[in-house]
């Protein structure tokens, strides 16, 4: 490319890296050749996270950060701006399926340890990204300010308060206000859309800079870096642009149809995109009967709603997610994939996908004293199934990995 | 092992039965279904009309316009402004804010009433449309009437004139076994326990049938399931468009990528 292009790109490429950024990081990058479908998940990621940027950027031009005029501004944006309807269901339907996406990216680095030497950083910025989108995802909640944008946040917000010594102060602070308000809205509206997506961003940098560093996995957990050829290139890579752009434009077409599907059909996700009490406006003065997260919060409020104690709960839920951040560290296998991992790593996995499965479930119904005996069954499995990590991946017998893919 | 799974898992469904005890309409139990049919301009137009003459004088629609609905129903501006909105110094671009003062209302209801442009999105169209036809007379109440879906409702059965009077009544059904089966004596005869708590219409009472009257309700729910969601139909018919197009790129994408892949494979 370099030889052949012009002397304009030469003229910049003196100036700016341009052309050899992107022939190491897109055209020339080389990547595993045979890879399954979990490695779409990735590329779908950032595809969303575009659609919520650009869609999240147009409906800003109708929505009204204010106590009064937010609800009544979403169905502005729904009624009298043109197609207005089509960027709030896009980034609604968006903000669901930026979760699907991440969960099934999640756990496709958890099935094929995704996270082993020398990807442990890679992972790492993936945590936070996920941390910053649960964050993201809660302040845009609560901006059309219905009867569950406001009793969600009530109910988020008042965990602060359960932090000794400084909890009730904390509280006052986040929301900017003895209650939530105007001033909470307008906080959270500034977050939303300037504070947390640029953070966001920078963090997406991070994930894909350390990525190309040290390449990407496959599901055979074949270190492919070992067999070169002799320009230094992996036998078993192909470059990213056309062969993976390629494999990503099949994925995209399909996740397409899939997002099309709800956004056109069923926007409201069954009361679990769109919760059926946020048609109505916040009304601080009558509680709704059942106040449940949306679907991608719930296995976190099961757990948070296992614990009877709200610190406690606070503490659980946080040690939840932030166990996850450890994971690289806490698999001692010697094989990265679950294909060559031995039975422990096996049946723990299956536990593991049930019960997080059911605790999904349980968050989202009303608590009776069997859920919540099920929550709290849920809540132990979770956590044993990675503070025993360390002890099952290095009691069992692994199948030899290949050495090549 | 078997038979602990066995009993664990009835033991959680019988849990769940007595958890899921709330029905979605109230004392009616399951709400009666209700399909939209967004693209009957007739049956909308006729709702429009019900609900302007019937509910706009206590109930707003304050996220619609005047003018969108006419656009939208096919309905002439110059008919429209004539026929169905009052008031002189209402514009077509307006938004359709109601007529009553909340303060004066509160007063009349002990409740303003609510504004109705997101109540199908709110407790579904289902929701409404059995609400709407489970008015009964009930002495105790301020209005003479109750309702079996939303108990103590604040709102006077508005077109009771129509319907006619609706009171609860009983009769005798067939006894339930516990298996599941109906209960019979020795000669074979189901046996029958007397029941209350179901809606009979008083014939005659109403100048209309209960089929016509539920029409009525139907049109209005219809509309008011329009009113909720103004571009659904729009929607629907758009969402087609868009997933063809997905199938369309899909089919392209993986034929360029089978050509592709043969290079390395």
């Amino acid at each position: 490319m370099t030889q052949k292009s012009s002397g304009f790109f030469n003229w910049i490429n003196a100036r700016l890296p341009i052309v050899n950024t992107y022939e190491r990081h897109l055209s020339k990058h080389p990547v595993p050749k045979k890879v399954n479908f979990w490695y779409m998940f990735g590329a779908l990621a950032s595809v969303v996270l575009i659609i919520q940027i650009v869609s999240g950027i147009w409906l800003m031009f109708g929505y009204e950060n204010t106590e009064e005029g937010a609800f009544a501004s979403i169905e502005y944006i729904m009624r009298d701006i043109e197609y207005g309807w089509v960027i709030r269901y896009m980034h609604t339907t968006g903000a669901s399926m930026f979760f699907a996406v991440v969960y099934l990216h999640m756990f496709r680095g958890l099935l094929y340890g995704s996270y082993h030497k020398p990807r442990e950083l890679v992972w790492v910025f993936g945590m936070t990204i996920y941390l910053v989108m649960m964050a993201e995802g809660f302040l845009g909640y609560v901006l059309p300010y219905g009867q569950m944008s406001y009793w969600g946040a009530q109910v988020i917000i008042s965990l602060f308060g359960a932090i000794p010594y400084i909890g009730e102060s904390l509280e006052i602070w986040v929301r900017g206000d003895y209650y939530i308000s105007g001033a909470t809205i307008s906080r959270f509206f500034a977050l939303h859309v300037v504070a947390l997506p640029l953070i966001l961003i920078a963090l997406v940098f991070m994930h894909l800079v350390a990525l190309h560093e040290v390449g990407a996995g496959n599901p055979e957990g074949v270190d492919i870096e070992k067999h070169l050829d002799e320009d230094g290139v992996p036998l078993d890579s192909v470059p990213f642009f056309p062969y993976k752009v390629l494999n990503a434009l099949v994925a995209i077409g399909i996740f397409g149809i899939v997002f099309s599907i709800i956004m056109f059909f069923f926007p409201e996700g069954g009361g679990y995109m769109l919760e059926l009490a946020n048609f109505e406006e916040a009304n601080p003065l009558s509680t709704p009967e059942h106040i449940a997260p949306v679907w991608y919060y719930s296995p976190y409020y099961a757990m948070l709603r296992a614990v009877p104690d709200k610190l406690g709960g606070l503490v659980v839920m946080g040690a939840a997610i932030a166990i996850l951040f450890v994971v690289p560290w806490l698999d001692r296998s010697k094989a990265a994939s679950i294909r060559y991992k031995g039975i422990l790593s096996k049946i723990a996995m299956t536990i593991f996908i049930i019960s997080w499965l059911m605790l999904a479930w349980l968050g989202t119904v009303p608590v009776t004293a069997l859920r919540t005996t099920l929550s709290i069954i849920g809540t132990i499995i979770y956590f044993a199934f990675f503070l025993l990590m360390p002890i099952y991946t290095s009691i069992e017998k692994t199948k030899p990995v290949p050495e090549r893919l | 092992m078997k038979k602990f799974l066995l009993v664990a898992f009835l033991f959680i469904g019988s849990q769940e039965a007595v958890a899921a005890g709330g029905a979605p309409c109230g004392d009616y139990g399951e709400c009666d279904s209700f399909k939209p049919e967004l693209n009957n301009m007739e049956s909308l137009q006729l709702g429009a009309l019900t609900f302007i003459n019937h509910c706009y004088g206590c109930h707003s629609l304050k996220y619609s316009r005047w003018g969108r609905i006419a656009k939208d129903l096919d309905i002439p501006e110059e008919i429209f402004s004539d026929n169905l909105v009052f008031g002189a110094n209402v514009k077509l671009g307006d938004r359709m804010t109601g007529s009553m003062e909340p303060a004066v209302s509160e007063t009349w209801f002990g409740i303003a009433p609510p504004d109705l442009t997101l109540v199908t999105r709110l407790h579904g169209s289902d929701w409404v449309y059995t609400y709407l036809r489970t008015f009964y007379e009930d002495s105790s109440k301020p209005y003479g009437v109750n309702n079996m879906v939303y108990p103590g409702a604040a709102m006077p059965n508005v077109l009771a004139s129509m319907q006619g009077l609706q009171i609860l009544s009983c009769k005798d059904v067939p006894m339930i076994a516990s298996n599941g089966g109906v209960r019979r004596d020795e000669m074979g005869n189901d046996i029958t326990e007397e029941k209350c708590g179901y809606l009979k219409t008083v014939q005659g009472s109403g100048t209309l049938s209960v089929e016509e009257f539920d029409e009525v309700i139907f049109n209005l729910v219809n509309f008011m399931t329009y009113v909720g969601e103004p571009s659904r139909s729009d929607r629907e018919r758009m969402g087609w468009y868009a997933i063809l197009f997905f199938v369309v790129f899909t089919a392209l994408a993986y034929l360029l990528f089978r050509e592709y892949q043969k290079d390395y494979h």
